[in-house]
């Protein structure tokens, strides 16, 4: 579970090198769209280099790889062989698309994740297999290619985005997959606000950032509230005092899946650093 | 006596060689006045001037001259920009070169230590009695604290203006101080002496850095009730005090009072009532002026009530916090703001050794990292400041607790912020940076820095 | 024979390499942390091009304060490009 997936483009030096300070919960290193197709081998060289010597403990780091063309994608499995990261971002995801990565030689990607960028119309038609794919950790909406796509005009009314959204949502849950939001393109504080309130409001679990000033607004926000943590710890306590699963909090009947859930929050709380001594939200 | 002409002045004026000269800063890097007086006077032969300019910026070639055609016996000054820098570097001087705080300054004038022999004082706004004011005409600059012990204590003071009304209603220097009064076209630049709009910071590494001290502060317990709080105009220091003004709105709070230098945003949180009382001894925007000119709780102090170390009354005795940057610190948190690793001068205490003696919680806040090189030595180039009197390091990577602050280390024991001592904080810096070559003293001394009490605290380097 | 290949910027961390034929090995290193790393970067460069083998090739390396890791991805870069348009 993370809230905030910072993108940093593969090649330049002083973000690469600043990646863990900017508080993301999961940093992409970006190959494919900030990277100039004639950048593309030295961003490559270079986050390398920059995982081999320095790659910050304890963080965990997605590549976004190329995939228009078989050589592009291929130079980039060649090159991230052996380095130590979480998973990676797969493009245009569709089951052709997976089928496509999974069995490009050199397989040496098998035991890395795979966040499946959802940014074509097929993709919606197959998006509870895509979710369900043993491979695919989580599903990513990318709202600009799909805008494109569709000649959806979101800058007419958000409206358009309203049906991906949920379907997004909806296969990743059903598929016990994480759900993440497309970025605010905007750097405007109240725009992202806006933003992160529409991913919130459709279920999703995280969003992608385009700019680092943008994860804080995103953490903060897609924590539990202080009100859902006092709750949460309520019914725990309840629970724990009565030793029992089911039983009543103010008239509201408490039963296995809300203790879970409860119990779910309050780790996630606990893992921002948002229970009593924890850090504060930086 | 009234002048519309310099040489006339300078006729009228006892010149001698060895004479000491004052001028203020107040003008920044639009300032006329200093280049006007002191061109003419090297003009008329005069050699083995002693200069007492508040602070020297890049617009003042006329020292930069001087000092190479080895006509300036010694410079007493609080912050050196620019080529006088490397000029000083190259050459150095007859006499000696004296760094001093804008506390020390103002103490040393009145305890006759700088003892001056003209005070030549740009001043925007002059009326028909000889008062002046800094708040009007072509080049407002609103407080004029750096320059008033100047007007009390020189043997002979001039008002230069360009700007004459009939009355002046709250004057900050008043005639009766004054000896002579020149009249000139212009005694500066209006796009170089205000600082434009001053932001805050918009950097991710100093918005951490913003972050990290923010969370420091409240956690420090130092944020209540009639907090007094200074920071620089920095774009760091400024999103700080941002977020400062912020907790103060969402808490509840009113601090009692801000010091220094004063911009928008002091104003803004003055006028919301968030704060109490602003005393300015510089305006850095057009919205400090403004303020100042029309809020009763708005005050230009001078340098002596806002530093001097002898001056009980000095308004950063009572301060609480203060937020200053860092060129270099070490082991032993001795902070350099006046050169850079190489020994050349890029600035100054200003009021950084002033405030950091007296708050009582000092941060200095900086980058880890600049370029390849480490904040962190483990003896800084030159002491700008004694690591006593600092507080705390906080960089986007950590944040060392002074070990003679055992209170504050007790209290963030089981604090989740990054706490580790400097030295881990430098090994870290090293680990991406590799250990840098040793650098080597240079032998040639130019000049001394002072602190506020008149104690030399180190030396510094030509080449 | 190629052009002069060039890779990096000028960016504040960053550096940037050009290499050309040359009849000798000459190396070329301009660094604003002159005191502080120069004989460190100058033992990182000669260390790669030993690596890599190539003796006939003026380098200059032009440095904003480069990690060693941006200015060994660099110069693989470089080298890389270098030896595709001298054997192809």
């Amino acid at each position: 579970m993370a809230r905030s997936y910072l993108f940093i483009p593969g090649n330049v030096p002083r973000m690469l090198q600043n990646m863990d300070v900017y508080d993301a919960d999961v940093i992409i290193i970006d190959l494919e769209d900030a990277i100039a197709i004639e950048e593309k081998d030295e961003a490559r060289f270079l986050t390398c280099e920059f995982l081999r010597a320095h790659r910050p403990e304890n963080l965990p780091i997605l590549i976004r790889i190329n995939s228009d063309e078989d050589s592009l994608m291929r130079a980039d499995l060649m090159a991230i062989k052996g380095l130590d990261i979480t998973g990676i971002v797969l493009p245009k995801t569709s089951l052709a698309q997976l089928e496509r990565f999974t069995s490009m030689k050199p397989t040496n990607t098998t035991d890395l994740e795979i966040y499946g960028l959802i940014e074509t119309p097929e993709a919606f038609f197959e998006l509870d297999k895509i979710a369900k794919h043993p491979r695919i950790k989580g599903l990513m909406l990318g709202g600009e290619d799909l805008s494109t796509h569709t000649n959806i005009d979101k800058s007419l009314d958000e409206i358009a985005f309203h049906m991906p959204k949920s379907l997004l949502n909806f296969a990743a849950k059903a598929a016990q997959k994480e759900a993440i939001d497309t970025p605010v393109s905007s750097l405007d504080d109240a725009a992202l606000i806006q933003g992160i309130k529409q991913t919130k409001t459709f279920g999703f679990d995280g969003k992608l950032a385009i700019h680092p000033n943008q994860v804080p607004l995103i953490n903060t926000h897609l924590a539990p509230s202080k009100t859902a943590i006092h709750e949460a710890r309520r019914i725990i306590i309840a629970h724990e005092k009565k030793g029992s699963m089911r039983f009543s909090l103010d008239g509201k009947m408490i039963d296995k899946p809300i203790i879970q859930r409860a119990q779910k929050l309050l780790d996630k709380a606990h893992r921002y650093g948002l229970l009593a001594g924890d850090a504060h939200a930086l | 006596m009234r002048f519309k002409n310099l040489d006339a002045l300078l006729d009228a004026l006892s010149l001698h060689d060895q004479m000491s000269l004052s001028f203020h800063h107040h003008l920044r890097n639009g300032d006329a006045v200093l280049n006007l007086v002191l061109e003419a006077i090297l003009h008329r032969g005069y050699k083995d001037l002693n200069l007492y300019p508040s602070a020297i910026f890049p617009i003042h070639h006329t020292i930069e001259t001087a000092i190479k055609e080895g006509k300036i016996h010694n410079i007493t000054t609080n912050y050196i920009n620019g080529p006088v820098a490397l000029a000083l570097k190259e050459k150095g001087l007859k006499g000696t070169l004296k760094m001093q705080s804008h506390g020390g300054r103002a103490r040393a004038i009145i305890e006759d230590e700088n003892t001056i022999d003209i005070a030549f004082i740009a001043a925007p706004a002059v009326d028909e009695k000889g008062n002046a004011s800094g708040l009007e005409g072509p080049s407002a600059c609103g407080s004029l604290g750096y320059v008033i012990e100047d007007v009390k204590h020189a043997k002979t003071k001039v008002l230069i203006t360009d700007y004459t009304v009939s009355k002046l209603d709250n004057p900050q220097i008043s005639s009766s101080d004054i000896d002579y009064l020149l009249t000139v076209d212009s005694i500066g630049d209006a796009s170089g002496i205000m600082s434009g709009t001053l932001k805050p910071t918009n950097d991710p590494l100093n918005l951490k850095i913003a972050r990290l001290s923010q969370a420091f502060l409240q956690a420090s317990g130092m944020i209540q009730e009639n907090v007094s709080y200074q920071s620089g105009a920095g774009g760091t220091s400024l999103a700080i005090t941002k977020m400062f003004i912020e907790t103060l709105k969402n808490q509840g709070l009113t601090a009692s009072f801000f010091t220094g230098g004063i911009t928008a945003q002091h104003v803004q949180a003055l006028e919301a009532g968030l704060v109490k009382d602003l005393y300015d001894v510089q305006c850095f925007d057009l919205t400090a002026i403004e303020s100042l000119r029309k809020n009763k709780a708005h005050h230009a102090i001078s340098a002596s009530d806002y530093a001097n170390p002898n001056n009980t009354k000095r308004k950063i005795k009572d301060l609480d916090i203060v937020i200053l940057g860092a060129s270099e610190i070490d082991y032993a948190f001795n902070v350099n703001v006046t050169t850079d690793s190489y020994h050349t001068i890029i600035g100054g205490s200003g009021g950084h050794s002033d405030t950091a003696e007296d708050a009582k919680l000092t941060v200095v806040v900086s980058p880890l990292l600049k370029a390849r090189l480490s904040l962190i030595k483990k003896s800084v180039s030159a002491i700008t400041t004694p690591g006593e009197h600092i507080d705390v390091l906080i960089t986007e990577r950590g944040i060392a607790i002074n070990p003679k602050r055992q209170d504050l280390l007790k209290r963030f024991e089981n604090s989740p912020l990054p706490i580790m001592t400097i030295e881990a904080l430098q090994a870290l810096a090293y680990q991406f940076t590799g250990i840098p070559k040793p650098t080597v003293k240079p032998k040639k001394i130019i000049g001394t820095i002072e602190s506020r009490h008149g104690q030399k605290l180190d030396s510094l380097y030509g080449k | 024979m190629a052009d002069i290949i060039t890779v990096g910027t000028l960016e504040s961390s960053d550096c940037m390499v050009s290499l050309k034929p040359s009849k000798t090995l000459e190396i070329k290193i301009d660094t604003i942390v002159h005191e502080a790393f120069y004989h460190h970067i100058k033992t990182v460069v000669e260390k790669i091009l030993n690596e890599a083998e190539l003796k006939n090739i003026h380098l200059s390396l032009t440095d904003k304060g480069a990690l060693d890791y941006t200015i060994k991805a660099r110069l693989k870069t470089a080298i890389e490009r270098f030896k595709e348009a001298n054997n192809g």
